[in-house]
């Protein structure tokens, strides 16, 4: 059959203009942005007077953007590793054969269900709570002290800890779909021929699930790269030093806040660019560490 | 089935009948910070009920909520259609100002006075008459008059001194004295520097560091440090907001330092309503400044606005008399109408129309590139984590090299 191509490009055209418009030309124009003084986001280009690399050494010497990246590091590594293993080791458990499997699947997504406005101050409002908060109430009923879990020092971490248990079901459901795709021949055979569980996981679950492992990693990479909602309901009067993170950075830079009435979109443009080029480089070594499995089945 | 669908065309026809012939009337856009079923956006969208039953000016509200402030000018650069809107009188003088219309004329013909100190402002920053209040602010130490009455406290303190002796008095009466949100660490300890050094030394420091060598912020650290080993501050502070200042509604808690919108948070928080009362934040000995935080959101139109006039009309109608009142007393506000009554905080509208100066929020220092991290060393000078106040303005220090 002739091919029309007349036709061909007037079926793709609404599609490509419409991802030319709404992602091409925002991704290029914040791109152009970051190497101007730009004060309005929405300002004509003619106040624009070009910078240099000058945004980018104004965020990476300032104090508010190094401990922004340092929170998205721990956010990005320990949140990562304790979600990702956790995941994964329930998705595990729970196509393992076990009884109530689907209620348990059902129980562990839940968080994912709820707003996470909704679960954000249910932790910060009643589980970290120091008069009647849930952990407290634990604490004391053993007998110790009461601690204040959203004290400067420990505010990050409670905030990675409870993004953990709004995580774990999303990527759970992942790694089950990938484990159930393994086929069930595979363990049988290394069952008969007396492979441990333990064994069946690391020598056929972990290597087949390769590509699956590779996904996570860079879901969770946009995740936290683009982690925002939870840094301000921990903070919810104003940005703190002990949870921002570079998007609520760049919201500020952009926008002002409290009582900040300088606006620099060209630096927040710089910080957009910055987080987009770490998301590609982890893809990419995530990409070459993780070589997909050329095993099939 | 004919009869039905020609009932329901000629139902569609009578409705857009209608809508053109509402089109033709006045319609005034405004961008409202509130959100649906706040005491404020009752108020509010009654008034604009009144305000078309009186005038014929349909007020078409839509309710953006707290985020409007940076929505809107990115929306006014882009000519949105509005007419009416509400920020902050510093962001609308310092950063809206060129967008908005010159409300001078039509207050002169209005006969609008308000308070002097926002108008001033509004002029100095914008060159114009650029806001008109809407939710006029105060600062201070927001206090239960019961708990004091309690406590055997007659005088509200003027001094630090006077603040120890009364907080000692609280605790003696088994009630925690200060309530302190880490939200609001900034603001209590800015207060504290303001006294021994004024907004310009605070400039001083912010430009230049130095602060162990400024016996001021020395002091001003110390002081802090002493409260908090005294005891003095509620169990579990500096605690997450709005924990601690709920203390307050639960009878547990005497003082707070905010502004007075506080009383409104903690009254709907808790429940409860507070016999509340505020005194100014208690000066130092050899100290420079006794000013107080003043601000307010305020109402702008936009300059491009073809119906500035009505908008004007409508921001007076809301903000003025009768429901200027109501504004005040439904949200427990002061009034933005001084000729109004402050039902819930008697003496606010005297404290704001003797203001000339007001006392900024922390914005001598929240333009430092490390702010972030200060606002952190000051929930923690809360905390207790600092030994003496040197060893915390050298901290200070730190963040400059």
């Amino acid at each position: 059959m002739k091919k029309n191509r007349t036709l061909i490009f007037l079926f793709m055209a609404p599609t490509v203009i419409c991802l030319l418009l709404m992602y091409v030309y925002p991704v290029i124009r914040t791109v152009i942005m970051s190497f101007f003084h730009v004060e309005s986001l929405t300002g004509s280009t003619k106040d624009w007077s070009f910078n240099g690399l000058a945004n980018y050494f104004k965020i990476m010497h300032n104090a508010g953007f190094i401990t922004s990246m340092k929170n998205f590091l721990a956010i990005w590594i320990v949140g990562g590793v304790f979600t990702l293993a956790l995941s994964l080791l329930i998705a595990v458990i729970l196509t393992s054969g076990i009884r109530f499997q689907g209620f348990f699947r059902a129980a562990i997504y839940l968080p994912n269900i709820v707003s996470a406005v909704a679960l954000a101050t249910m932790w910060v409002q009643y589980i970290f709570n120091f008069d009647y908060g849930l952990l407290n109430q634990l604490v004391t009923a053993l007998g110790f002290e009461k601690v204040r879990w959203l004290s400067t020092d420990a505010k990050l971490w409670a905030m990675i800890a409870a993004f953990i248990y709004g995580s774990i079901g999303y990527y759970m459901l992942i790694y089950i779909s990938g484990i159930e795709g393994i086929p069930t021949d595979l363990y049988e055979a290394a069952t008969i021929d007396g492979a441990s569980k333990s064994k069946q996981f690391f020598r056929i679950t972990l290597p087949l699930l390769k590509g699956i492992i590779k996904t996570t990693i860079t879901f969770w990479t946009i995740n936290a790269a683009t982690f925002y909602l939870w840094s301000k309901l921990f903070s919810p009067v104003q940005t703190e030093g002990s949870t921002i993170v570079p998007v609520v950075y760049l919201y500020d830079t952009v926008f002002g806040g409290k009582g900040v009435v300088e606006r620099d979109a060209g630096a927040g443009a710089a910080v957009g660019v910055v987080l987009t080029l770490i998301i590609i480089a982890v893809y990419i070594v995530t990409e070459k560490l993780l070589k997909s499995s050329d095993l099939e089945y | 089935m004919k009869k039905l669908l020609s009932i329901v065309l000629v139902a569609v026809m009578v409705l857009a009948l209608g809508c053109t012939a509402f089109a033709d009337g006045t319609e005034i856009i405004y961008w409202s910070m509130w959100n649906e079923g706040e005491p404020q956006a009752e108020v509010i969208a009654a008034a604009a009920e009144a305000y078309e039953a009186e005038t014929g000016v349909h007020v078409n509200i839509e309710w953006k909520g707290r985020d409007l402030n940076t929505l809107i000018t990115a929306a006014l650069e882009a000519k949105e259609d509005i007419d009416l809107f509400e920020d902050d009188f510093t962001r609308l003088g310092q950063v809206n100002g060129p967008y908005t219309y010159d409300l001078t004329e039509m207050a002169e013909a209005a006969g609008y006075e308000g308070y002097p100190v926002f108008n001033n402002f509004s002029i100095k920053w914008a060159g114009f008459l650029n806001s008109i209040p809407e939710q006029p602010n105060v600062g201070g130490v927001f206090y239960d008059k019961d708990a004091f009455e309690a406590a055997g406290i007659e005088a509200v303190p003027t001094t630090w001194e006077e603040f120890l002796d009364v907080c000692a008095k609280l605790k003696d009466a088994g009630i925690d004295p200060l309530a302190q949100d880490g939200a609001y660490c900034n603001f209590t300890f800015y207060y504290q520097l303001v006294r021994h050094l004024g907004e310009e030394g605070i400039a001083e420091l912010r430009e230049n560091g130095g602060w162990a060598e400024s016996e001021g912020a020395v002091a001003a650290a110390q002081e802090i440090i002493d409260l908090v080993n005294a005891g003095y501050l509620a169990e579990g502070a500096p605690d997450e907001y709005p924990a601690s200042q709920n203390k307050i509604g639960l009878g547990l808690a005497a003082m707070v330092v905010c502004a007075d919108y506080v009383t409104a948070e903690v009254n709907a928080n808790t429940g409860t309503e507070v016999n509340w009362g505020l005194f100014n934040y208690p000066t130092v000995e050899g100290g420079v400044s006794a000013a107080s935080y003043m601000g307010a959101n305020s109402l702008a139109i936009p300059a491009y606005s073809e119906h500035a006039q009505e908008a004007f009309d409508f921001a007076l109608f809301l903000t003025t008399g009768e429901w200027g009142q109501k504004l005040a007393d439904d949200c427990h506000q002061i009034p933005a109408d001084p000729s109004n009554e402050c039902t819930s905080l008697p003496g606010a509208v005297e404290t704001l129309l003797a203001a000339d100066a007001p006392m900024t929020w922390c914005a001598e220092l929240n333009t430092h590139p490390a702010w972030q991290t200060m606002k952190d060393m000051f929930v923690e000078l809360f905390e207790g984590k600092y030994a003496d106040g040197a060893e915390f303005c050298a901290a200070m220090d730190a963040l400059y090299e």
